[in-house]
């Protein structure tokens, strides 16, 4: 085909082809403009919405850091799972081991002397501190309700007779609202605290 | 690339400063990759229990109590639950559930799928307290064995709580457990 542009009479159709700043007389603005006829070739990154989307990722993982870590587990509780949940609340943490009771990580007693003991019994040692964190909590909040939550960590291995002895335990030391901690099973949550 | 220009030529020291991002960025993303590694995804929730102790002494004289219908769910049967509705110590009715453990995961988890069918018709039936305005809620009692795994009881417990309600408080309405469980004594 030649390169002579043909009569708008004879060919209403103009040839395809770039159009844009081709008019511009000046020779080295036109190729400029026009990218010499090809595509340039160096790319500029988009460095500022890459920085934006840095800082955007790094104020939330901010809001959501924690320190200490949010939930410490002793690594000799392994949690049940269950589906009809609800979200975690902050008390006091009491872990219930294989062979140990700990507070908040201080040893409280013995899962031992339940079993030999053979029966529903309260723990002593645990009784007090509890009773000890409840004073402490009364000190520091005058005037205001006390809640009476604490969370039993217990692993899934532990007799039915040592949770039952801790759980009353608690609710002698002034911690009647007993939740269970456990792992989440699918997706369906529960609501607030039934309490 | 980012710069500050603020004009001026001639001067002895150049006055142009190009903001260095590179060095930012890749700061930036020592920062990210750290607050993930660190970062705590929990998974972690909880299941309540009440131990229905009475609360401290109060001025006002305490209301009539009346007996309510409670659900005692007995957990001791090896190829059983039994389900009973008692009013005070009076049983109203006694209902079997075959004990149908149906395995969840890899983990060694389970739950009873039956019981928890059973325990929500049941509370449809029978429950006293459904109104969203209700501010009590059905009580469930646990009987365990002693030696029953605390995996055993939550997944029994998992079942009671499968039955949920709405429960208004104030303008707010969520959705709640139907009963509240509490264990046995004996």
């Amino acid at each position: 085909m030649s390169d002579k542009p043909l009569s708008r009479f004879n060919q209403p159709i103009s040839m395809p082809g770039r159009r844009l700043l081709h008019h511009v007389s000046l020779d080295f603005v036109r190729r400029k403009v026009t990218g010499h006829g090809n595509r340039a070739v160096n790319q500029e990154i988009p460095l500022i919405p890459f920085i934006d989307f840095l800082l955007c990722i790094v104020l939330f993982l901010l809001a959501s850091f924690s320190a200490t870590g949010e939930l410490p587990i002793d690594k000799n509780v392994k949690l049940p799972k269950a589906e009809n949940v609800l979200d975690m609340v902050e008390a006091p943490m009491v872990a219930i081991t294989g062979t140990q009771i700990l507070v908040d990580g201080t040893p409280a007693g013995s899962t031992r002397t339940i079993e030999e003991a053979n029966r529903l019994q309260r723990v002593d040692e645990l009784f007090n501190i509890l009773k000890n964190k409840r004073e402490l909590w009364k000190q520091i909040n005058p005037g205001k309700e006390f809640p009476g939550v604490a969370i039993l960590q217990v692993d899934r291995r532990v007799q039915a007779l040592v949770v039952k002895s801790v759980f009353q335990t608690a609710a002698l030391a002034g911690f009647p609202n007993v939740s269970f901690m456990v792992g989440r099973l699918g997706e369906q949550g529960g609501g607030g605290a039934a309490e | 690339m980012a710069g500050i220009d603020i004009g001026g030529h001639g001067s002895r020291r150049s006055t142009n400063h190009e903001i260095p991002l590179i060095p930012f960025i890749d700061f930036l993303l020592c920062l990210v990759a750290f607050l993930l590694v660190t970062a705590v995804w929990s998974q972690m929730a909880r299941i309540n229990a009440d131990a229905r102790v009475p609360g401290p002494p109060k001025d006002e004289p305490p209301e009539k109590l009346e007996k309510e219908k409670q659900l005692h769910v007995e957990m001791r049967g090896e190829r059983k639950f039994q389900l009973v509705w008692k009013e005070g110590s009076t049983v109203v009715n006694t209902i079997d559930v075959p004990r149908k453990q149906v395995p969840v995961g890899a983990e060694g988890d389970f739950k009873y799928p039956d019981l928890a069918e059973k325990i929500t018709a049941e509370w449809k039936q029978n429950g006293s307290h459904r109104a969203a305005t209700d501010r009590k809620f059905d009580q469930a009692v646990l009987h365990t064995d002693n030696s029953t795994p605390f995996a055993d009881v939550i997944a029994v417990i998992d079942a009671i709580y499968t039955p949920q309600r709405e429960f208004k408080l104030g303008n707010q309405t969520e959705i709640m457990p139907s009963f509240n469980v509490t264990f046995a004594v004996n």
